[in-house]
């Protein structure tokens, strides 16, 4: 066991755990932030991402000790009032069924956008590719997508 | 699975009974939690599924649960529809599991709207009627006089008074029994597009799914199961799991899975990381006695022996066996599927705390009432003494219609005293089921000299759901899902020849609809082009005593313009099914993509009769197409008894750039609503296959299809 720092959505929290155990275990067990998903715990799924030091990051396989001193924003920490354009363009396009993948869907578009504001469809699919939905939501996904990158 | 039959006057009697005692801030609710509460003062009940507050806001209760086929929003449109509010009024909050208040909670089979829709009309429309007696008393006029709109009672005289002045004298009278429903013609909310209000919550993470539950005391349990099912543990290294930093103990369980008893070791820790550490290092030996030798190869092997059996009839017209026996051109061909996962995004999970003489459970199910019943049961624990907290689920798809996996969290936490939280991990959803089956299919034809279909046999070899365990050797007709029976074939024959095997199965979204259709479908696609006809012109011409399929059909062939001049390069083909009352046909087209077949478009026409909320409708389609694509592509593999694909690495869900565009048409309707979460699932797989056939002439009659190496 060690203790660790972690700047999470502007917050400093101090945990003592497992340098092994993932961050997506910390954040939600420990930190009590559950909108970030455990789905797979091999990075094949991107229920668990979050963005770390700007980038989306598969929590579910990033040892907590690589953590600190990096800036951690989860689903949480993206917008105060749920208004962050990605955030309304799902809502406009009705985007979530089950809705368990869409804080991972929602991070890695959000990732997307602040990197590349006017992705082309090819740079959507290929950044969207790493973010699974079982109930089919993608072509709900890129139209929110589009509309994002445009407001 | 047994619940509680209301029957219709049962349950409007049960209005007066709840009446004014149902208050808001009662009712223990996981999903409601994270709506903001914007309530007013005292929230009245005018029955179990509708409060109003003095303000007029409206507070409609959910009752089943929501997976993402959009019940939530569903059913408080309908209520709404009747109350006469404004849907802009309303909060959704979910109700309390609870049979006696609510009848069937569970969500299965494309129900809900099917058997609710004419319950919540009356639910609606009583506690209309209550509100408008309670102007006309206060008024002292004759009730005719009055009429409701918009959350406001209205007199001849112009005068009125709000839901909210209302709510509370309305609440002291007793509920009409058959209340006035509205024409549907005059509907405003139902057959609208409204949004759904739990899409926030969904996009910011403060949506509660059963993982993210917790409880005081609570302890983390990761449980070792065969991977070969039914196999017994011989060892395991109960030390080496106790020596990891936060586990507390090493336990024996098990579940029950279909009358089958599957053995578990649990490691159970402070938390969930520690517990799944501890469960690696346990190092199980197990005695899988002689089922490590069975693999989808052999399965299939010995349906094929077993397809040589006459198997038993499910359903009959006419004389197909004589038709069989006169003809020398006997159309024959066999399609096979494999074992599918669930894959609900949401690995299993579950709380269970079992106490003395009570118990909790928290957890995201598509039977609340069903794990009720399994505590009470189990530990004798009288039903009203076990609390039932159920969440939103990430995905059931079937799966989570099952009790099972509270077996094992209820025994741990009766050993343990506390209460446990089992975490299933991906590997465990994909490796221990159950399934959907597999499945050989077997259909044969004669065409007349008019190349119509003088006589069709189809039969399936599979295992059953409800006849995994036990002696009952006879196939039964849910083996025959998707079958469809409408066309006007004069000699049909439906056969099963049941199979048991110790691979277990459940239901899966579609169920045999998800099988047999890829089969029957296809089949209807290989005569039409022996007979030299188009295959839409084909089936239509045996539809003419069923308008429902007669009016998909009609309609795809103009939406996709089918009878157009042909575009060059493009395969298209089409299936039709029921399922769950709704009617559907589907277009799909695909192209050759660097030597790789591509499914460009998926086009589906649906009749689903009243449709409450045509987007929702169309978001369930949406996912069934992709859903169905997945089980096209790929499957499960038995090898050494036990599944291959562990995880999204071998087993891949199709991705977001493999999506084809989806277009969706729900027909307006004026029948009683059918089932919609399902439609669209059945006809992927055989559009697609005759799609393929369309581009390449290639007939795929094995499942997964391999999209290579065909153009």
């Amino acid at each position: 066991m060690a203790s660790f720092s972690l700047k999470i959505n502007g917050k400093i929290e101090t945990v003592d755990v497992d340098p092994a155990m993932p961050l997506l275990w910390v954040i939600r067990d420990f930190i009590g932030l559950t909108g970030t998903k455990f789905g797979c715990g091999i990075s094949q799924c991107g229920a668990c991402t979050i963005h770390m030091d700007g980038k989306p990051v598969q929590s579910c396989v990033m040892p907590v000790s690589a953590a600190e001193g990096k800036v951690i924003t989860t689903i949480e920490g993206i917008s105060e009032n749920n208004d962050h354009p990605v955030q309304l363009a799902w809502i406009d396009e009705q985007v979530p069924q089950c809705g368990y993948c869409q804080s991972g869907q929602v991070m890695t578009a959000v990732a997307l956008l602040d990197k590349n504001p006017n992705p082309s469809e090819e740079e959507i699919d290929q950044a969207m590719n790493s973010a699974l939905c079982r109930c089919g939501t993608y072509q709900r996904i890129k139209k929110a997508v589009l509309k994002a990158s445009k407001s | 699975m047994k619940t509680a039959q209301i029957s219709r006057r049962k349950f409007m009697q049960l209005t007066s009974v709840s009446g004014a005692c149902l208050v808001v801030g009662c009712v223990p609710n996981s999903v409601g939690e994270s709506i903001a509460n914007l309530s007013a003062i005292n929230p009245v009940g005018l029955n179990q599924f509708i409060s109003i507050d003095n303000l007029g806001k409206v507070i409609l209760y959910n009752h089943r649960p929501e997976m993402g086929q959009g019940v939530y929003q569903a059913i408080p449109m309908i209520l709404a529809e009747e109350l006469e509010v404004e849907i802009k009024q309303v909060e959704i909050r979910q109700s309390e599991a609870d049979s006696k208040l609510y009848g069937d909670q569970r969500v299965v089979g494309s129900r809900t709207i099917r058997s609710e829709f004419e319950k919540m009309r009356k639910m609606g429309a009583a506690a209309k009627e209550m509100l408008t007696s309670a102007a006309a008393q206060k008024w002292k006029v004759n009730v005719r006089e009055c009429s409701a709109k918009n959350g406001i009672v209205t007199h001849s005289s112009g005068k009125t008074l709000s839901y909210g002045e209302l709510v509370e004298a309305a609440s002291k009278l007793s509920a009409p029994e058959n209340p006035t429903l509205k024409d549907p013609k005059d509907f405003k909310i139902i057959g609208q597009s409204i949004k759904r209000q739990d899409a926030p919550l969904k996009t910011n993470g403060s949506a509660k799914f059963g993982i993210d539950m917790q409880t005081p005391g609570m302890l983390y349990a990761s449980i070792e199961r065969s991977p070969v099912w039914l196999g017994k543990a011989i060892s395991y290294d109960k030390d080496a799991a106790l020596a990891i930093n936060g586990v507390k103990h090493v336990l024996t369980t098990s579940r029950q899975v279909y009358g089958r008893k599957i053995e578990g070791v649990a490691v159970i820790a402070d938390n969930y990381w520690a517990a799944f550490k501890g469960r690696q290092a346990l190092n199980v030996v197990w005695d899988n006695k002689g089922l490590d030798k069975i693999s989808s190869e052999t399965i299939m092997q010995d349906f094929r022996q077993e397809s040589q059996k006459k198997g038993d009839v499910l359903h009959e017209k006419g004389d197909a066996e004589a038709v069989f026996n006169n003809s020398n051109d006997i159309i024959v061909s066999s399609y096979e599927l494999p074992y599918q996962s669930h894959v609900p995004m949401e690995p299993m999970n579950v709380i269970a705390s079992v106490k003395e003489n009570s118990a909790e459970y928290w957890g995201s199910t598509q039977n609340p009432n069903g794990m009720r019943s399994y505590l009470s049961k189990k530990y004798n624990i009288p039903p009203e003494n076990v609390k039932i907290n159920y969440t939103f689920m990430g995905g059931g798809f079937g799966r989570r219609s099952m009790t099972d996996i509270l077996e094992e969290a209820a025994d741990l936490s009766k050993q343990t005293g506390a209460p446990i939280k089992v975490v299933w991990t991906r590997e465990d959803d994909q490796t221990q089921g159950p399934f959907r089956n597999c499945s050989l299919n077997v259909c044969r034809a004669v065409l007349d000299k008019d190349g119509n279909i003088s006589a069709l046999e189809h039969k399936v070899i599979a295992q059953e759901i409800g006849k995994q365990s036990g002696n009952d050797t006879k196939a039964g007709r849910q083996l025959m899902g998707g079958i469809t029976t409408g066309y006007s074939i004069p000699n049909v024959a439906i056969r099963g020849v049941l199979q048991k095997r110790h691979v277990p199965i459940s239901y899966w979204r579609a169920v045999y609809h998800s099988t047999n259709p890829f089969a029957h479908e296809s089949f209807i696609d290989e005569l039409a082009t022996k007979a030299g006809k188009d295959p839409l012109a084909f089936r239509l011409a045996m539809l003419q005593d069923h308008p429902r399929f007669k009016r998909v059909l009609e309609e795809i062939a103009r939406l996709t313009n089918w009878y157009d001049s042909k575009k060059a390069g493009i395969g298209r083909g089409l299936a039709m099914v029921e399922r769950s009352g709704a009617h559907f046909a589907m277009v799909v087209e695909v192209a050759n993509e660097n030597n790789r077949v591509k499914p460009l478009r998926v086009t589906t026409i649906i009749d689903v009769g009243i449709c409450v909320n045509p987007d929702i409708v169309r978001a369930q389609t949406e996912g069934s197409v992709v859903m169905g694509l997945t089980a096209a592509y790929g499957g499960l593999t038995v090898k050494e008894g036990r599944i291959v694909e562990q995880n999204f690495n071998s087993y891949p869900l199709v991705k977001f750039s493999e999506c084809p565009e989806i277009v969706t048409h729900v027909l307006p309707g004026t029948a009683e609503p059918d089932g919609a979460g399902e439609a669209g699932l059945p006809t992927l797989a055989p559009a697609l296959a005759n799609a393929i056939f369309d581009l390449t002439g290639k007939r795929i009659r094995k499942m997964p299809m391999d999209l290579g190496g065909l153009v």
